[in-house]
């Protein structure tokens, strides 16, 4: 009778027990690092929390990783959430450095935040591939994008409708499009709104006469990019200030870096990360 | 002594965990009101039920995402539901044993895909279509309501087969014996007898439409715009709060637990409309 | 004189009684118009009846073939990614391409296990309460009431809650417990519904058997009603996996979107596939082979799904045999 009890209920917990079980050791089996750390430092130990802008995410992992392989005692967990979810986390002590791909704004610049940028993100507008024009001037991308000027002919074009796709409202992409090339004003109403790079890559390559804006990062042969004011968006261009869509990615700690935080943050932003991992998507802070 | 102890603890206990589902309730009305308090208190309702989301500008107006909620959730079930009930009279009616059981899978099956693989679905596969087909980017009204209706199948055809078959067997015989076709049972007997039960199943699918989220997500838009046609972009309360929440702070974020507050009255309302057509079949009977 | 001669023409419920004999011609007419007019109606009620059964059919066929297009379809996109082992069981890439998902597997497990350890207990006994201990009454109907307004609650609604409550209140973080906890609420209402049902089925000779035996109500539960109704749970509890493993919504703001290394505690964030797809479709989009990494991600998942669901009915019908008791819940 009491075999036949636990068949229902244990059946589950036991899945359960043998699951973690087996994920555990599966988890071991991962944890063999093999970068020595540098003798004369210091050995470091401990848990590091981030978390934050699902853009610097994939850095910060790549970081985070890199970080504990050099130094097996610690631990860094990088979680996501949004920029302002990092910002608040950060002040409120929930966890160590909160990543963002946006600056302060005015109610968060109160908080004792201490701002770490650690890498430059160029923006290039971008059109789909079949558009004739090549270059628009920081005018016609303002009338386009904020509905002045709706036909491709206006701007040296074909005679076509001009499908205008943006960034979403929490992008931090968006916000910097807006107040650089918008002049803070808002888009056109009704625009399509992408949620990634990703999405806006996928939907201005395949919407015929569509016109949006991508990270360099992302800019692939699918679509075209535009020149902006007769500059071309790249690397060169916004280290010499000539282009200038261009936005900081950041992270922040709650009053001046230090111990373990200020070691991640040194490491983020060393030559050896920098120009290893930061350089391929974006703008390395030791070119700046 | 020591028995009817542990069977006073032991009630007690299972009581409490009972209860787990009524305290559920209450917290999560509780947190989501808390946190949604600023928005009413700094931005007022009358912002908050306007038309205007502006958030740099002060304006937290969510009727756009609430008429996007709608406007998918009718044409889910516009797709959906006479698919359902027509699944669930062909199982109920129609289907032959082997069949029965074999297509009960099918929609259980159904059930099991994960929103997120059938967004992905639609983002991937219908999307694409519907752009080539109209010209427009393919996303809106016209995909959500489409992915919709396939979320909405497996709900109400489960609810409306038990409904069908909760009318007397009898009925059917005696109409039957009396000549009528199948279809004449089905239209005279069937479905005026089973006509509170489906419209249970309707409802409750329509609140499985309205709280979906993933699957609308990846083929709404987005866009934060009223819908002007079938293939316009827009947001629905779900898929804003979805992809806001995590970059937004202060009043912003107030207005987007608001949203939340008001798809909880929402599906709340829907079963309490339940509840009533429950209560008034069985008083009918 | 054979008299007034009445002929009687009965069809389909119409009965129609003919004066026959006096004037046959007449008659005979009346007769052919009436027959006449049966017949249009049978033709048309039976014509209505074939389109009925024409378009039954052909209902059911569009239901199964939405099915088998959303399994082709995505499996076609990914199964050949999904079951490459270096796929499966590789790391993940946040800027590289050629990444793997094997820590969004273990998240996904992960999180279920816990879930499933902390939902099954409480809805099991929530079961037990209402249908063993429970008189109907004032407290059955809130318990019930409580239940159908939580299973109607939109999950990006309890993923917002868990974020409140459980992330950033009980300082739980983005974690594996903060998203158990939220999912348990989110599955209790379908595990008590379907507990209850496996407990109702027992019939009420088991426990009056045990309890004239004296037993106490509990022992009764313990020994008689729970074995017995132990498929049903278990059905239950598999389902809720497979519930668990494909929610996202909830799960986005509370455990987590991404992750490199196997999550190993319970406090520390993971990313559970259903999750990290929608990661890959926004920012993990930086990687160049994003889609084929969403494609082979959705098609594991789908290719789960399916077998926990089938697997569930396989072993409800196992147990059910092995028990010989009734069947819980089909």
């Amino acid at each position: 009778m009491t075999r036949r009890k636990s068949l229902g209920i244990a059946t589950a917990l036991s899945l359960a027990v043998v699951l973690a079980l087996v994920l555990g050791a599966a988890g071991c089996g991962d944890k063999g690092g093999e970068s020595p750390a540098e003798p004369e430092k210091p050995k470091l130990s401990g848990t590091l929390n981030l978390s934050g802008s699902t853009t610097v995410l994939p850095l910060a992992q790549e970081a985070a990783d890199m970080f504990m392989d050099e130094n097996p005692d610690v631990t860094v967990n990088v979680q996501g959430g949004g920029s302002s979810v990092g910002i608040s986390n950060v002040a409120e002590g929930v966890v160590d450095i909160g990543n963002a791909s946006r600056g302060l704004k005015d109610e968060e610049k109160s908080l004792g935040l201490v701002d770490h940028e650690i890498a430059l993100d160029v923006i290039v507008v971008i059109a789909h591939k079949d558009v004739e024009v090549d270059d628009l001037t920081a005018d016609q991308v303002f009338g386009i994008f904020s509905g002045k000027i709706t036909n491709w002919k206006e701007v040296g074009g074909k005679d076509a409708p001009i499908t205008v796709v943006v960034r979403d409202e929490a992008s931090g992409t968006r916000e910097m499009f807006d107040e650089k090339a918008l002049k803070k004003e808002k888009p056109k109403e009704g625009a399509i709104e992408c949620n990634s790079n990703g999405v806006m890559r996928q939907t201005v390559s395949s919407t015929p006469n569509s016109i949006g804006y991508i990270s360099l990062g992302y800019l692939d042969g699918s679509v075209k990019a535009l020149k902006y004011g007769g500059v071309q968006g790249s690397k060169e261009t916004a280290v010499n200030k000539t282009y200038p869509l261009s936005r900081y990615l950041h992270m922040f700690t709650k009053g001046e870096a230090t111990g373990l935080a200020k070691a991640f943050i040194d490491f983020v932003l060393s030559d050896r990360f920098q120009d290893e991992v930061v350089a391929k998507e974006y703008i390395p802070m030791t070119e700046i | 002594m020591q028995g009817i102890d542990r069977e006073w603890i032991v009630r007690k206990t299972l009581f409490v965990m009972a209860m787990m589902a009524v305290l559920g309730v209450l917290l999560i009305v509780f947190f989501v009101a808390r946190e949604a308090m600023p928005a009413f208190t700094q931005a007022g309702p009358a912002n908050l039920f306007s038309s205007a989301w502006d958030p740099a500008g002060g304006r937290y107006g969510m009727l756009i995402f609430i008429t996007g909620t709608l406007t998918t959730t009718v044409g889910g079930l516009l797709l959906g539901a006479p698919l359902a009930i027509g699944s669930a009279l062909f199982l109920t009616q129609m289907a032959p044993r082997r069949v029965r059981s074999f297509f009960t899978r099918v929609v259980e099956l159904l059930a099991g895909v994960p929103s997120i693989v059938l967004g992905w679905l639609g983002f991937t596969v219908m999307v694409p279509w519907i752009r080539e087909a109209t010209g427009s980017p393919g996303t809106g009204i016209l995909a959500a309501s489409i992915i919709l209706a396939i979320m909405v199948l497996p709900t109400i055809t489960a609810i409306s087969k038990d409904a069908l078959e909760a009318v007397p067997r009898s009925y059917l015989d005696a109409s039957l014996a009396m000549g009528a076709t199948r279809w004449q049972t089905v239209r005279r007997v069937l479905i005026p007898s089973a006509k509170p039960g489906l419209l249970v199943a309707v409802i409750l699918g329509m609140g499985r439409a309205i709280g979906e989220t993933m699957a609308v997500a990846l083929v709404i838009g987005p866009a934060t715009a009223y819908p002007t046609s079938l293939t316009s972009p827009t947001h629905t309360l779900t898929t804003k709060i979805l992809m806001e929440m995590g970059e937004s702070t202060g009043v912003q974020r107030s207005a987007l637990f608001a949203m939340g507050l008001v798809l909880l009255l929402l599906s709340m309302a829907l079963i309490v409309l339940v509840r009533a057509v429950t209560r008034e079949r069985r008083e009918a009977a | 004189m054979s008299g007034l001669e009445v002929k009687t023409v009965e069809e389909e419920g119409l009965r129609v009684e003919v004066a026959a004999g006096l004037c046959e011609s007449r008659d005979e007419r009346l007769e052919r118009v009436i027959r006449q007019h049966i017949e249009r109606h049978k033709r048309r009620a039976a014509a209505a009846d074939r389109a009925f059964t024409a378009a039954t059919w052909a209902v059911a066929a569009v239901a199964l073939g939405i099915l088998a297009f959303i399994v082709i379809t995505i499996f076609a996109r990914g199964l050949g990614t999904a079951l490459n082992p270096g796929f499966l069981f590789g790391k993940p890439q946040a800027i590289k391409e050629g990444g793997g998902i094997w820590p969004m597997v273990v998240s996904s497990f992960y999180l279920a296990a816990l879930t499933v350890a902390m939902v099954v207990p409480v809805g099991v006994g929530a079961a037990v309460y209402m249908s063993e201990f429970a008189r109907e009454g004032r407290v059955t109907r809130l318990v019930r009431l409580g239940a159908d307004v939580l299973s109607s609650v939109p999950s990006v609604v309890f993923g917002i809650f868990g974020m409140v409550l459980f992330v950033v209140y009980l300082g739980l973080g983005y974690s594996l417990l903060a998203g158990a906890l939220t999912l348990t609420l989110l599955n209790l209402p379908t595990v008590m519904r379907t507990s209850e049902e496996a407990l109702r089925a027992v019939p009420v000779s088991y426990r009056e058997a045990s309890l004239a035996l004296g037993a106490s109500r509990w022992e009764t539960v313990k020994r008689v009603v729970l074995p017995s109704a132990a498929p049903g749970i278990t059905t239950g509890a598999v389902l809720a996996v497979g519930r668990i493993v494909g929610e996202s919504a909830a799960v986005i703001y509370t455990v987590g979107i991404f992750v490199r290394k196997i999550p190993v505690s319970p406090l520390q964030p993971a990313a559970p596939m259903a999750a990290h797809i929608w990661h890959t479709y926004t920012e993990g989009a930086l990687v160049s082979d994003w889609m084929r990494i969403a494609n082979g991600e959705a098609a594991f998942l789908l290719l789960l799904v399916l077998a926990l669901n089938l697997g569930a009915r396989l072993l409800t019908r196992a147990l059910a045999k092995k028990t010989g008791t009734v069947k819980g819940n089909e």
